[in-house]
């Protein structure tokens, strides 16, 4: 018997990563006490890790929004909007650090340090109140749709355990994008016009989100263990077959001048110019060092505030 | 800081879940923080903190003993044969 605030020594162990493959197969859940493979520690590890900066680096604009977000009520949601991605990124690192790889605090100074990843849709700028409507209708429902398909899987307990919240809480703020969008796209001309050049400026963004398409076979091992349950590319696909429609629906042009439907009347994008999405992942983004800085400096502000509560 | 688990329950529901985990500075801290993060739409009504350390954890095997007492259940299948064996017998 142990607390459970003690390194677990009774959890299950696994002879070889094929042994643990047959268990994954058959399937099994990890829990934190168990003995995992160190390969599968260590990328499940760095996928949640990089799930939580996002989420840390979503809330912050979110919150940079919340002045400017035109009356009562929108000023509401986007309060509610910014602490439901706090309290995402506050779950998702405390299954991180649980994971024993590296402590909140580690996580957090490498991210402000500008040494961590984080999603390609936080390294943009947005320009106006129009660019957090599309963030919010097409940016969250990306988020969503990537975060439900590694929900439907999830072979890690405690990271399946939290991302039942963070999907439930990621619905609310699409379903806040489509009203808002509503809003714009029945407005004046202006305001159909802002909606126009934010989705010209986050469209690729978005599509960008779901990553270059999967490696081939069962290459990937977060594939393979059962962490994602969808390739890139088919999550990817679904989301143009949505969005496409919808948009068009409302009125707006998607800036893709090769989009087109096949013969079977599935919508086609036009090739992807992936250097935008490698330039992110270098922390290289447009809005990148300015976004990193204020983090940073925000981390720096409130450094008194952490030494107090440690008296 | 310290680490506390995080348990909720809709009054008169179910039984005690647990939601999640938190560090905290002190308890009170622990209280806000729980409730703003596992309870932002009021999905329990009562809620229960406590600290990790006192979480007392069984060896699974201590555990796995009680899955081999077949005598602890009864499914009434034993009831079923002896009552068809004796109709069967009357006919
Ligand atoms: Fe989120
Ligand atoms: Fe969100």
């Amino acid at each position: 018997m142990h607390t459970l605030a003690d390194a677990p020594t009774d959890g299950r162990t696994w002879s070889d990563l094929d042994d643990f493959q047959a268990f994954i197969d058959a399937g099994g859940m990890v829990e934190p006490g168990d003995d995992m493979p160190d390969e599968f520690r260590s990328e499940v590890f760095r996928f949640i890790e990089f799930h939580a900066n996002s989420e840390l680096m979503g809330g912050l604009t979110e919150r940079d929004w919340i002045p400017h977000a035109p009356g009562l009520r929108l000023k509401q949601i986007f309060l509610a909007k910014t602490q439901d991605e706090i309290g995402h990124a506050h779950l998702l690192y405390m299954v991180a650090a649980d994971m024993g790889v590296k402590t909140r605090t580690e996580m957090l100074e490498q991210l402000f340090d500008g040494r961590s990843r984080f999603h390609n849709v936080f390294h943009y700028k947005a320009v106006t109140w129009a660019d957090q409507v599309a963030i919010a209708f097409l940016v969250d429902a990306a988020a969503f749709a990537s975060q439900r398909a590694v929900f439907a899987e999830c072979t890690y307990g405690p990271y399946k355990r939290v991302l039942k919240r963070i999907v439930a809480e990621e619905g609310f703020h699409m379903r806040h994008g489509e009203e808002m969008l509503l809003r714009l796209a029945t407005g004046t001309d202006t305001q159909r016009v802002m909606f126009q050049d934010a989705l010209t400026r986050w469209w690729w963004p978005a599509v960008h989100l779901f990553g270059p398409d999967s490696p081939s076979g069962d290459t990937d091992p977060l594939i393979r263990w059962k962490i994602k349950s969808q390739r890139n590319e088919v999550l990817r696909q679904a989301y143009v077959q949505k969005y496409v429609p919808l948009l068009h629906g409302y009125g707006f042009d998607i800036p893709d001048n090769e989009l087109h439907q096949d013969a079977d009347g599935l919508w086609q994008a036009g090739s992807i110019d992936w250097e935008p999405l490698k330039a992110t992942m270098r922390n290289g983004g447009p809005d990148s060092a300015r976004r990193i800085a204020t983090a940073a400096g925000n981390w720096a502000d409130t450094a008194w505030v952490r030494e107090a509560l440690e008296q | 800081m310290n680490r506390y688990e995080v348990f909720l329950k809709k009054l008169g529901r179910d039984e005690f879940r647990h939601a999640g985990s938190l560090d905290a500075a002190d308890p009170e801290m622990a209280v806000m923080y729980a409730r703003e993060t596992h309870n932002r739409r009021a999905e329990g009504s009562e809620m229960w903190l406590v600290d990790r350390r006192h979480v007392l954890v069984a060896d699974p095997e201590s555990m796995a003993v009680n899955d081999q007492k077949p005598h602890r259940h009864n499914d009434g299948s034993r009831v079923a044969a002896r009552r068809k064996e004796n109709r069967n017998s009357e006919a």
